[in-house]
């Protein structure tokens, strides 16, 4: 059977994971010119390379179409319901670390815990006549944080798909859960991390469809093996 | 319109209801989705089923009935009382069941007689139940949140600790963890290097000097300060913090609170039971108690068997809108609830009505009495 492994097909991403391989034995060599998205391993015929987008790596993974993929653990979890049972985190890569986190103004001084915003979101609507309103594209990350973690309820979901460390200064939400890798820009526009507000500790990671044929076959273990080994 | 895969005991049901002086409605099956997702929350938009219209505006297949029967008299404007009925199909998605199925229920919207009106809710939901599943025993649970806030309140806790338990009310496992919390010594609350500051300026102590700070604060950094929370709001609840992180409760206390969430006993015996209680702790809860004796004696004027009924001093739902009763019916010995419902006096001014009207209501879950009417041998 032949293996595909999907890998980002762009950026810092691609150069950290064909580098990680390349260590583990396994040379990714692209086919036909280098801009080209399909690409195989020196040496192993039965594996084959697809340079996908990072979220569509994460989407396939869930669809089974791919085997492997090298992708951030916040696109696996966000972009797959019952992640655990659909795909097996085979190794953490070491790049690609952002943390998903709960975010609120730092001029919010009476709100440094999800129980404190808790307090706030039962109030909101009271105040305010609508409910705490959270800027984000993790719908998924921040539901299972706030009503499976926290017990709270009583916000509503604005979807954001670009500058969200802007929505609270800006007045389209009041707060914010996004990735951050070194706080820096949540600094920057006056946001602050909650103590208990980090949802995920993300990295890029090497990420395996959880399929029956793989079950028993050699190929996947010893990709497993030689990626683990080279970390 | 008769559709073939309606109950074959509709046609009954909506007999019955008319006979117990209901207004039969029907609301549209694609409703605007804000309403549900403000009142039930963002857990609410994995289970519904949305899409769009051409303008963008987000809409929904209707997940239930009540929201919409409200949303309708609200917009119908025809005064109160009303007693409304339905019985439809809602879309949901359900770990089990099918996606789609039938409820019917009865909505009393506006009888200011609270005891009556909630005696009246149980006690047709019993009714149209049993009329379905004659020879079967009921089992009622009936919990009160109405009771729990007024036992909270007598325990003299501060108000931020009083608004945190009530709103965890419903949810076990997030109140006995806020319980918890409460009872250990070591102080609470986490207060960011800001609050240190403020403390050490003396701020703190002078709340006119906070707000003006917080608000040149606000505008230096470019929060606009009338779109989200005000200078006052953040100056308000930090005091509110403050007093949340220097509350313990003492161990009587806390264990006095745990004794009552462990009540559970038939309903007949529940009002001497929180007597007991309330004389025993030397809590004062005579307003909540005596309206609590109010409906089990209403329940028993009009006939209901009170002997099937449990109360559980714990039984709630964490939703904001549900203010006191609220029940489910299930055949004894099966898991299944066949109907719920309960008091939700302030769904209608959050949907938007202008004045205060009281509200009470019940659905029932169709599939499942179908179910259970095959289970004993009817046929369905």
């Amino acid at each position: 059977m032949t293996i595909t492994i999907a890998l980002p097909s762009k950026g810092r991403m691609k150069d950290d994971a064909s580098a990680i391989f390349e260590r583990a034995g396994m040379k990714i060599v692209a086919v036909g010119n280098d801009r080209s998205y399909r690409g195989r391993v020196e040496g192993w015929d039965d594996v084959e390379i697809a340079f996908l987008s990072a979220s569509e790596i994460s989407r396939e993974l869930g669809n089974g179409t791919i085997d492997f993929g090298v992708t951030g653990e916040d696109l696996v979890r966000e972009g797959l319901a019952n992640a655990d049972a659909r795909v097996e985190f085979c190794a953490r890569l070491g790049f690609g670390h952002a943390d998903v986190v709960v975010a609120v103004p730092e001029i919010w001084y009476d709100v440094d815990t999800m129980a404190d915003l808790g307090d706030v979101a039962a109030d909101f609507r009271a105040r305010h006549g609508r409910r705490l309103a959270i800027a984000t594209k993790y719908w998924r990350l921040t539901q299972n944080h706030f009503s499976g973690s926290h017990g709270i309820q009583l916000y509503r979901i604005v979807e954001s798909l670009g500058a969200t460390e802007g929505a609270p200064a800006s007045g389209s939400a009041d707060i914010i859960v996004d990735i951050t890798s070194t706080g820096s820009t949540l600094h920057a526009n006056h946001l602050k991390i909650l103590a208990d507000g980090v949802i995920l500790r993300s990295e890029a990671c090497l990420v395996r469809a959880r399929k029956p044929a793989h079950d028993g076959d050699p190929v996947v273990d010893r990709i497993i093996a030689a990626v683990r080994g080279a970390l | 319109m008769p559709l073939i895969n309606l109950p074959a005991f509709s046609a009954d049901l909506l007999a019955e209801f008319e006979s117990l002086g209901t207004l039969r409605v029907d609301t549209p099956v694609i409703q605007p989705a804000e309403p549900f997702l403000a009142m039930a929350g963002e857990d609410l938009r994995r289970r519904i089923f949305m899409t769009e219209s051409e303008t963008g505006e987000s809409l929904c297949l209707r997940p239930e009935f009540t929201i919409p029967v409200c949303l309708r008299h609200i917009e119908t404007a025809t005064g109160t009382p009303k007693r409304y009925a339905y019985l439809g199909e809602v879309f949901r998605q359900r770990r089990e069941g099918g996606n789609e199925f039938y409820q019917a229920g009865i909505e009393d919207l506006g009888d200011t007689d609270i005891a009556a009106s909630d005696a009246r809710a149980v006690g047709n939901a019993m009714r149209v139940v049993a009329n379905r599943l004659p020879g079967r025993r009921l089992a009622v649970t009936l919990g009160d949140q109405s009771v729990f806030e007024a036992v909270v309140g007598a325990c003299g806790l501060p108000g931020g600790w009083q608004k945190r338990l009530i709103h965890a009310f419903g949810d076990q496992k997030h109140l006995q963890k806020l319980l918890a919390e409460l009872a250990d010594p070591r102080a609470a609350g986490v207060f960011g290097p800001e609050v240190e500051r403020l403390a050490i300026s003396g701020m703190l102590d002078d709340e006119a000097r906070l707000v003006a700070h917080i608000g040149e604060t606000m505008e230096a950094t470019g929060y606009s300060t009338n779109a989200s929370r005000s200078p006052q709001d953040i100056a308000r609840r930090l005091k509110e913090k403050m007093e949340l992180a220097n509350t313990r409760l003492d161990p009587d206390t806390l264990d006095l609170v745990r004794e009552f969430l462990a009540l559970d006993m038939p309903l007949g015996e529940a009002p001497a039971a929180l007597f007991r209680f309330a004389e025993k702790t030397g809590l004062t809860l005579d307003g909540a108690l005596a309206r609590f004796d109010a409906r089990v004696a209403a329940l028993a004027d009009i006939g209901a068997d009170v002997g099937v009924i449990r109360y559980r001093a714990a039984f709630g739902r964490p939703l904001d809108y549900y203010t006191g009763l609220v029940f489910e019916v299930e055949v004894e010995g099966t898991p299944a609830v066949l109907a719920g419902g309960g008091r939700f006096d302030r769904l209608l001014t959050l949907l938007g009505a202008r004045e205060h009207i009281p509200a009470v209501g019940f659905s029932l879950w169709l599939d499942r009495i179908e179910a259970a009417i095959a289970a004993s041998g009817g046929a369905a």
